[in-house]
């Protein structure tokens, strides 16, 4: 077929553009969801009312709102329905962070720009995870089944890690139904992978020399833009180009940021360059109040081990008669939990976020048994999510004209007892099944509330890819329950594991090893999955490495 | 209930606190968990320790002598002082006084130590990277250091630049750094940075320099470009400074500014102290002469433990020693060491600290000081210099601590006998005029062992050199 110039120009944009208003509402039906209890979170509570869903938006809600004639009827009595929740930490539909790569600054090389010239993972401030996210409806049902109706997704790892995208989780998810994209530019505090920067101290000196240089960066491109006559045009760097806007406070910054060193760190960092940044993570957000003070933050209900809490060394050393030690891990643990309620006490206002727990709304309830008024919480899940990702006129609430994402549930959302029975995404139905009647839990997925630990008991063959090269080690562990000890042998010795913990298929344990006349001790993080696992390990001041291991037969 | 009664115990000071304006960071900020509180004690309250043998550092020993604390300083010392009304007395009678133990070359509570990727890594910042909570820190306090100069490994020439901070301990992290301390930086020379000793990766080449003689010329090169750098500078600001005369000229661009360059840059201007990892005579010839070739000073040489073959040379440079007492032969660089070192430096005038690079070992800095005067025939007061006066002198601070003379920070530690005793223990440690740590109020050492054999934590450093 011969096609003109012009039709195929057509054609292109029109497989550029898919996200046209007809292909966004396709599968969305007029609904009428009557007789229900509507937690609006921003107009109070409608204790019988109606919710009209067209194109894929609320046209009206209220206790008498008379029922179009087009409309399916669904009777809701003794029903809730809910904002859909949002989860502003998610790295679903991304591809698992793959080795990073050897490439980066060469040795007894230059500062930042050099390291950039070969972009390694997590170094790329203008990656867009819009063009990335890759979704099946198997992806995203486990999340939507448990009231989730929208991600931010990033990258879980790097310096700069790229802007984010507010993902809808619907069954045909994919670039062109992305809510928002460039919500905001993702940074954190790893290195590693083969060149500079390799650590903390490389990470926070890459990050300020990258924000210098894009402050630089804007005066040069406004003065080509103004007058390019007799000026030597501005590199073009896209890396350089994305950070122009955050240290414009254009785009914001969202810097993961958990334990109170980091918080405060990302803070400073913030206050230098004046970022618009949002503390993403602040698992230890209680110990660092004046800093967060004024600052927004999305707060992850993946509650750090009592072990792993600053400071936590020290006050261990403080017990002083016996059973001392359980007591302070529950004051601790009551710490940990009680954290959002004292972000809130301190008038921080926050968005809850899942940190990648697959027991987001369990530890959600466990924070407001600390402390956090439940409607806080709700708040948290729902309109301040929304409006931390820049979208609160779109979503995060039940108002006329914002977008059809609901829950409905036999009770309020924050009740142990509840159970989620449908969710629309953009107007759209979907039925979640009754759970299976062995498992309780509210509504997770596999591997959520109540799974059992993995089995991890054996010998395993394990390449840790370090950047001091690739290392292998043969691990034997010994299982009892949900805790594991062990030995991890190499051409470094044996050491034993120390603090194995699992979690559903996730692990965590440490292990020490002397190397280069220093003793560093390892965090490990693995995944298992049947006779395999994949994972990381922090190697304090030498970086950071990544593993795999098969069990032997 | 011991542990309660002890933590509901207001501290005797707070009572006095209301006298002077307290500074913003008196509030103890963790919360009101009683198990987990620690304890901050209040600032600017005017303390006197009464009758105490008094090691000033500088001008003798006083026996029976009172030393009185004003706003963190150090108000008067002497005998026969009259306490002023609502001053909290420290009794030292039976106790030894001395100045707050400042160990110049340490690693504690440093999150990451070598960022050893590239060999010029002058833009990273310990500063960034400290966590208050290290147990090594406390443990220093608890035997009398109340500074120390947190330094970047010795993985690379030009590594990053040091942290001065004092240990006050239970403030947040801002609160430990030394307002007063000039900045610095750690250079280091020979084996660690050749990476003879460091497996290779396979497929990549191997970091430069792998010589000493490599080293210099890495140096060389790294200054002479910030020599550019700074000229790059200089131009634009005599560029900027036309322009606001005659606002016709082009508006001039900013040159690209490099945290790196900007670094190296201060030590040309002696903006920056330099602290250099060194062993062999001959390479520490080769950066004093560097360091003269460019026109700055070399503040101080670390471990420096063949200083002793060319104590003049390191004298008339005007550059301190920062060395082991008696710590040699781990490797190759360190066969020649002698626990001489350190006294003979200090006979050919050379300003000489004793440092420990240990967790383990900054716990007995006094006992490390005290090699000197047995080995080296050093006097007393010497030796007590090398933990004080002579490490302020090298970080840049001897005009505010070191030492117990007037007008000078109130850092302070008490022993229970003579520092240089073999059973002598600290019981008291002072910064700022404020107890940071009280024997009677720390945890016990039974309480300690528990805790250590639950989990050593991930920061403590060990073993011989970085």
């Amino acid at each position: 077929m011969r096609l003109t110039p012009a039709v195929r120009v057509l054609l292109l944009a029109s497989a550029l553009l898919p996200h046209s208003a007809a292909s966004l509402v396709a599968q969305s039906d007029t609904w009428a969801l009557t007789n229900a209890r509507i937690q609006t979170v921003t107009k109070g509570v409608i204790e019988k009312g109606t919710v009209i869903i067209r194109k894929g938006l609320i046209e009206a809600v209220g206790p008498a709102v008379p029922v179009p004639a087009d409309a399916r009827v669904i009777d809701l009595a003794g029903k809730t329905v809910t904002p859909g929740l949002i989860d502003l930490t998610s790295s679903l539909g991304l591809p698992a962070a793959t080795t990073p790569g050897a490439g980066g600054g060469a040795p007894g090389g230059g500062g930042a720009q050099q390291a950039q010239a070969a972009p390694r993972q997590g170094l790329s401030p203008e990656r867009l995870i819009a063009s990335e996210i890759r979704l099946t409806a198997a992806d995203v049902k486990p999340l939507r089944d448990g009231g989730i109706t929208a991600v931010l997704v990033s990258p879980s790892r790097g310096l700069f890690r790229g802007m984010s995208a507010l993902v809808p989780l619907r069954d045909d998810a994919d670039a062109g139904t992305i809510i928002k994209s460039q919500v905001a530019e993702h940074i954190g505090y790893q290195g590693g992978g083969g060149g500079y920067p390799q650590t903390l101290l490389g990470v926070i000196a890459y990050q300020r020399q990258a924000l210098f240089d894009a402050q630089r960066q804007g005066i040069l491109q406004d003065r080509y833009r103004s007058n390019p006559r007799g000026m030597e045009r501005p590199e073009n760097d896209p890396g350089l180009d994305a950070l122009v806007g955050v240290v414009r406070g254009q785009t914001p910054a969202f810097i993961e940021a958990g334990n109170e060193n980091e918080i405060r760190r990302a803070v400073r960092l913030a206050k230098e360059f004046n970022l618009k940044m949002t503390v993403v993570g602040a698992t230890e957000g209680w110990e660092a109040l004046d800093a967060l003070a004024g600052r927004s933050a999305v707060v992850s209900v993946n509650f750090p081990a009592p072990t792993t809490v600053t400071g936590w060394s020290y006050r261990l050393s403080q017990r002083r008669a016996p059973g001392d030690s359980a007591a302070s891990a529950r004051e601790a643990q009551k710490m940990i939990e009680g954290n959002a309620a004292a972000l809130n006490k301190a008038g921080v206002r926050f968005a809850l976020a899942s940190g990648g727990s697959r027991e987001f709304l369990p530890n959600v309830r466990k924070a407001v048994a600390a402390g956090l008024p439940a409607a806080v919480a709700l708040e948290a899940l729902t309109i301040r999510a929304a409006e931390i990702a820049g979208v609160g006129e779109m979503l995060g609430s039940i108002e006329a004209g914002k977008i059809a994402n609901l829950v409905v549930s036999n009770t309020d959302m924050l009740n142990d007892s509840a159970r989620v029975s449908a969710v629309f995404v953009d107007g759209i139905r979907y039925e979640v099944a009754p759970p299976p009647p062995a498992r309780a839990g509210g509504g997770n997925g596999p591997g959520g509330a109540g799974a059992p630990a993995a089995q991890v008991a054996g010998t395993w063959a394990m390449t840790l890819t370090s950047p001091q090269g690739p290392l292998e080690i043969t691990m034997t562990l010994v299982q009892n329950g949900a805790s594991f000890t062990g030995t991890m042998a190499s051409t470094l010795g044996s050491q034993d594991i120390s603090d194995g913990q699992i979690n559903g298929r996730n692990l965590t344990w440490t292990s020490t090893v002397q190397f280069g006349g220093q003793s560093i001790t390892l965090n490990y993080r693995g995944e298992a999955d049947g006779n395999r696992m994949t994972g990381s390990a922090e190697l304090g001041s030498f970086g950071s490495a990544t593993f795999t291991a098969e069990r032997k037969p | 209930m011991m542990r309660t009664a002890l933590f509901a115990l207001p501290l005797a000071a707070g009572v006095l606190a209301a006298q002077t304006p307290a500074p913003a960071d008196t509030t103890a900020r963790r919360p009101a968990m009683p198990v987990l509180k620690v304890d901050i004690p209040p600032a600017g309250t005017l303390v006197a320790i009464t009758n105490a043998t008094i090691l000033t550092a500088t001008h003798g020993t006083i026996e029976n002598g009172t030393i009185i604390i004003r706003n963190g300083k150090i108000a008067a010392v002497g005998k026969d002082l009259s306490v002023p009304a609502g001053a909290q007395v420290i009794d030292g009678k039976g106790k030894f006084v001395m100045p707050g133990i400042i160990d110049a070359h340490s690693h504690s509570a440093a999150e990451s130590i070598n960022e050893g990727s590239l060999s010029n890594t002058a833009m990273v910042r310990i500063e960034d990277v400290i966590r208050e909570d290290a147990i090594g820190m406390y443990r220093s306090l608890a035997g009398g250091v109340t500074t120390l100069n947190i330094l970047h490994g010795s993985a690379n020439t030009v590594g990053g630049q040091n942290a001065v901070v004092k240990i006050r301990w239970g403030l947040p992290v801002d609160s430990l750094l030394f307002a007063g301390a000039p900045p610095g930086i750690k250079f280091a020379l020979g084996e660690n940075v050749r990476q003879t000793n460091v497996p290779q990766t396979p497929g990549r080449a191997p970091r430069y320099p792998r010589t000493r003689m490599g080293q210099e010329e890495l140096l060389r090169e790294v200054f002479t470009r910030a020599r550019e750098y700074q000229a790059e500078w200089k131009a634009y600001e005599g560029a900027m400074a036309q322009r606001r005369k005659d606002a016709k000229t082009a508006e001039p661009l900013p040159p690209k500014r490099d945290l790196q360059l900007d670094a190296m840059v201060e030590i040309l201007e002696g903006k920056r102290l330099v602290h250099a990892h060194s062993y062999r005579s001959d390479e520490i010839l080769m950066l004093l002469k560097v360091a003269k070739d460019f026109g700055f000073r070399i503040a101080s040489l670390q471990h420096v433990l063949e200083g002793y073959k060319i104590a003049d040379e390191i004298a008339a440079a005007g550059t301190g020693a920062s060395t082991f007492a008696d710590n040699w032969a781990y490797k190759l660089e360190a066969f020649d060491a002698i626990p001489f070192n350190a006294a003979l430096m200090a006979e050919r005038g050379v300003k000489v600290s004793i440092n420990s690079d240990s967790d383990e070992r900054a716990r007995r800095l006094y006992q490390e000081a005290a090699k000197a005067m047995k080995y080296g025939g050093a006097s007393e007061e010497e030796a007590i210099r090398m933990i004080t006066l002579n490490a302020a002198w090298q970080l840049g601070v001897d005009k505010l601590t070191g030492s117990i003379d007037v007008g000078k920070d109130a850092d302070i530690a008490i022993f229970n006998g003579h520092p240089f005793a073999p059973a002598s223990r600290v019981e008291m440690t002072l910064i700022d005029g404020r107890v940071f740590f009280d024997r009677n109020k720390a945890p016990t050492l039974e309480a300690l062992i528990e805790a250590m054999k639950r989990r050593p934590r991930a920061n403590t450093t060990s073993g011989g050199d970085r």
